[in-house]
């Protein structure tokens, strides 16, 4: 061991953690049937976000899990900050909706950081900085022409809750910037490409991790399991070489293996995996570069569990060519027309309702109503319902399966990406008893096999894009 | 309160006309209601009009009632449109029974008009959830389909219902309607072919699904004295009772009843001062499947549960002892959304005449039962021939 210091109690660092991966799967076997060649080093498989996830709601269920699995009160969280590369849309705000999703109180500090693959780094980093409890997620689902980059190209979310007294505290961090444009690039609404100088963008990326990693005290020998970047699951090794660590410490933290490049997501995610992995006394190497190269070196001690990360492992594996039709990359099927709108002002009023199930409970009579408008359902009282939060947690009580071209055409473009689905009405128990019928979609599921009677769970999802604008709510899987 | 009565009732042809439009297709049911009558009657002896459309594509919604009065020929005509989705129709007959008992006209005019397929399927997938609970239910990534869908499932959960009793109402139904001239789908099918057609919403197949529909009905409601001085067949307007529910199937208590067909069909009743088991025949709502079962018993056919078997003992059937949907129903006469409340008085005036296409023998008591969207509003209305026995 080197002459570092190590952590006390009551030190900062990650006092919880929560992944989220898309349930689909695209194995890199299957790009090989159609492609010649597939640039894919180390990949087994890609996760594909389902036709209703995109960086929002991924980092909404990390966070979730995060949260559930901390001892604090969320509402004393104090800052949320969203890393990602692969924002809904060019300029967008999301941290009011983030912070509402989660129930964060409505003072919380948000920011979204985005446009370089440090994102994660940068969020992990002001977070240390912070004081009180402060929640980082970071999600990513990077896009790229299907025949080139696109092929190794993955998706997924990780979520901290950094504080004070954390289960795995800071050791030490450091930066190294590097400026060199074009190792890493997305046009706006274009495809990620780098330039294809293996030299420059391999010299970029090694040069700023490694020189971030030798401006800590820690040494190689000391650390345990590393997350190193990871565009592939070559790189990794690569850079571990360069630094001095062994294949173990950094299989470790290895996730692209199963994931594919998982963006600005894929350090944090392995890192996860990395602390799961950790004893007490273990060292932990987060290792990021950035887009222009550059690069931050994190080590935290200790380990602790992390709640999802079963769904590395997991999911569904897809054809092809539903991958291809879940990224949208088979066109849009959007339609236009007229009747039946809902604007989005008269959609805001709603979005308690929607993102956490928010009912009321009628001061007459008791009663329950959802949404908590109008007069009271089972008195007909006009009233003003105190609020009720449902349980996430439900049963299924109707259900049928929506086939192709059935659905209201505010659907029609997630109907083309992930064909039939099954809705239908969900019960959810309010606290103080008695129960309320939701309707909603399901997802993460085979439609065909959602009965009455399942127990299901609540998950924030994107539920159509209108003006082109993203409207989320709730949608529930299989619990 | 004076009575009133139907003295003449017409409609268009239902089907698919994308070069009619609602006031051609009016124009059309209303010479053939006028055709109906059984002597002369002077049109100012019309004091209101109530037509049931809900507008679908979006043409003329607003002031769509006095366009179509003023297109007709009844110029200066008090006109009120009635926005009830699929339920319009039996709500403006509501209207006019209202106010010929009211006293203050002779006559009214109630009817409905509806213009669907000449819109591109775009446009259709758009009107055609306007009427469900848009909020949330739609917003769910549901149709009416997908809703009736839910109440097929939990019917089936509850009660043991079978797709194959789901499949024998279209059966019935386009049985029935392959014999009327005014049908959009006037064919028979196979319970195989009810069975095996594509799938909507899960259970709803195809053949569990009306079609939408171009089409228009006009009835004539009328007193006591304008009947005597037509010499017409009495045909009196017995009970009529009408009733809101929850728009979503999420807000309401019951997924395998509609509690509004309840409330109106109690109302009804009363009014009339008889119960289901004094009908001869009725026409029932059954743009799916499902709702004519439903119906069978919220109406008190039979009991919750029965109604699968009500059909399949064919007492429903024209020679049974309750037959539903001698036109065709919905299914295979089909559904012009506005048009269909008083579509279905058109049929029971002339069964109550002896004069349907299909027949039933010598029947005293009608009843129909019109439901808007998926049962936020519904009519149900009593019918007797006077002098029957």
């Amino acid at each position: 061991m080197s002459g570092i210091d190590r952590p006390a109690a009551g030190d900062r660092g990650i006092a919880a953690a929560g992944v989220h991966v898309p349930r689909p799967r695209l194995p890199t076997a299957a790009q090989r049937e159609v492609w010649d060649a597939v640039r894919a080093p180390g990949i087994e498989s890609v996760a594909i976000p389902a036709a209703d996830e995109d960086a929002l709601t991924m980092a909404v269920a990390a966070a979730e899990r995060a949260l559930g699995a901390w001892d604090g009160d969320r509402a004393d969280v104090a800052s949320a900050t969203l890393a990602t590369t692969t924002p809904p849309s060019a300029e967008v705000g999301l941290g009011g909706r983030l912070a509402l999703a989660l129930a964060l109180d409505d003072g919380v500090a948000t920011a979204v950081l985005s446009t370089d693959l440090l994102a994660g780094a940068s969020a992990l980093d002001r977070a240390l900085d912070a004081s009180g409890p402060a929640l980082v997620a970071v999600a990513d689902a990077p896009v790229g022409d299907p025949g080139a980059d696109g092929q190794r190209l993955g998706a997924g979310a990780a979520a901290f809750v950094v504080a004070d007294d954390a289960a795995a505290p800071l050791v030490e961090r450091a930066w190294k910037t590097e400026s060199n444009p074009g190792v890493r690039h997305r046009p706006s609404g274009g495809d990620l490409t780098g330039l294809g100088v293996n030299r420059y963008e391999r010299g970029a990326v090694g040069t700023g991790v490694g020189r971030a990693f030798d401006r800590l005290d820690v040494a190689a020998d000391d650390l345990a399991g590393a997350a190193l970047h990871q565009p592939h699951a070559g790189a990794p090794y690569r850079l571990a070489r360069a630094i001095g660590l062994e294949p173990d410490v950094v299989a470790r933290g290895l996730v692209a293996d199963r994931l594919g490049d998982a963006g600005a997501a894929g350090v944090p995610l392995g890192l996860c995996a990395a602390l799961a992995a950790a004893g007490p006394g273990d060292l932990t190497l987060a290792g990021f570069a950035g887009s222009e190269g550059g690069g931050a070196a994190f080590v935290l001690a200790g380990g602790l569990a992390v709640a999802g990360l079963d769904a590395l492992d997991g999911g569904v594996e897809v054809a092809y060519p539903t991958a291809l039709r879940l990224r949208g990359d088979l066109g849009d099927g959007s339609v236009s027309g007229g009747g039946a709108y809902v604007s989005l002002p008269s959609w805001q009023r709603s979005l308690p309702y929607r993102y956490r199930l928010v009912a009321g409970r009628c001061p007459s009579c008791g009663g329950l109503a959802f949404p908590p408008e109008g007069a009271c359902p089972s008195c007909a009282e006009r009233v003003a319902f105190e609020p009720a939060e449902l349980s996430r947690e439900g049963t299924v009580v109707a259900v049928t399966v929506i086939g192709e071209g059935g659905a209201p055409p505010e659907f029609a473009d997630y109907q083309r990406r992930a064909g039939p689905f099954a809705t239908g009405l969900v019960e959810c128990g309010a606290p103080g008893g008695g129960t309320v019928r939701l309707p909603a979609m399901f997802t993460d599921v085979d439609p065909g096999a959602v009965e009455i009677g399942d127990p299901v769970r609540a998950v924030f999802r994107r539920l159509f894009v209108q003006e082109d604008v993203a409207r989320y709510g709730t949608k529930f899987v299989p619990a | 309160m004076p009575d009133a009565y139907v003295v003449a009732a017409g409609q268009s042809p239902f089907g698919s006309f994308p070069t009619e439009t609602y006031l051609s297709l009016f124009e059309t049911a209303f010479e053939r209601a006028l055709d109906s009558l059984d002597g002369p009657l002077d049109p100012d002896r019309i004091g209101a009009a109530y037509l049931g459309n809900l507008g679908v594509g979006g043409r003329q919604i607003g002031l769509s009632g006095p366009a179509v009065t003023e297109y007709v020929g009844l110029p200066g005509l008090p006109t009120t449109r009635v926005e009830n989705a699929c339920g319009a129709g039996g709500y403006a007959f509501h209207e006019a029974v209202q106010a010929v008992r009211g006293g203050g006209v002779d006559v009214a005019l109630a009817g409905g008009y509806e213009v669907m397929t000449d819109t591109g399927s775009d446009q259709t997938r758009w009107w055609l959830g306007v009427s469900g609970e848009t909020a949330w239910e739609r917003m769910a990534g549901t149709t009416f389909a997908g809703v009736y869908a839910q109440m097929a499932g939990a019917h089936m959960a509850a009660y043991g219902t079978t797709v194959e009793d789901l499949s024998r109402v279209a059966v019935k139904n386009h049985a029935n309607g392959a014999e009327n001239p005014n049908a959009h789908l006037g064919f028979t099918c196979t319970l195989e072919d009810a069975m095996d057609a594509p799938m909507v919403a899960d259970p709803l197949n195809l053949y569990h699904c009306c079609p939408t529909t171009d089409g228009a009905s006009a009835v004539l409601v009328a007193n006591e004295a304008v009947v005597a001085e037509l010499g017409a067949v009495p045909v009196r307007v017995a009970g009529t009772g009408v009733a809101s529910g929850r728009v979503g199937l999420f807000q309401r208590s019951s997924l395998t009843s509609i509690p509004a067909t309840k409330r109106a069909a109690e109302r009804a009743y009363a009014d009339a001062g008889v119960g289901p088991d004094d009908l001869d025949f009725a026409e029932v709502h059954d743009c799916f499947a499902i709702a004519e079962l439903l119906a069978y018993e919220d109406l008190g056919f039979c009991e919750p549960g029965e109604a699968g078997s009500l059909l399949r003992e064919g007492r429903t059937d024209p020679d049974g002892d309750l037959p539903v949907n001698t036109s065709g129903g919905l299914k295979s006469k089909g559904h012009p959304i506005g048009a269909t409340g008083t579509g279905q008085v058109v049929e029971v005036f002339h069964q109550l005449r002896g004069e349907g296409h299909v027949q039933v023998d010598d029947p005293r008591y009608g009843l129909t039962h019109n439901v808007g969207g998926s049962g936020g509003g519904v009519a149900v209305h009593v019918f007797e021939r006077e002098g029957a026995a």
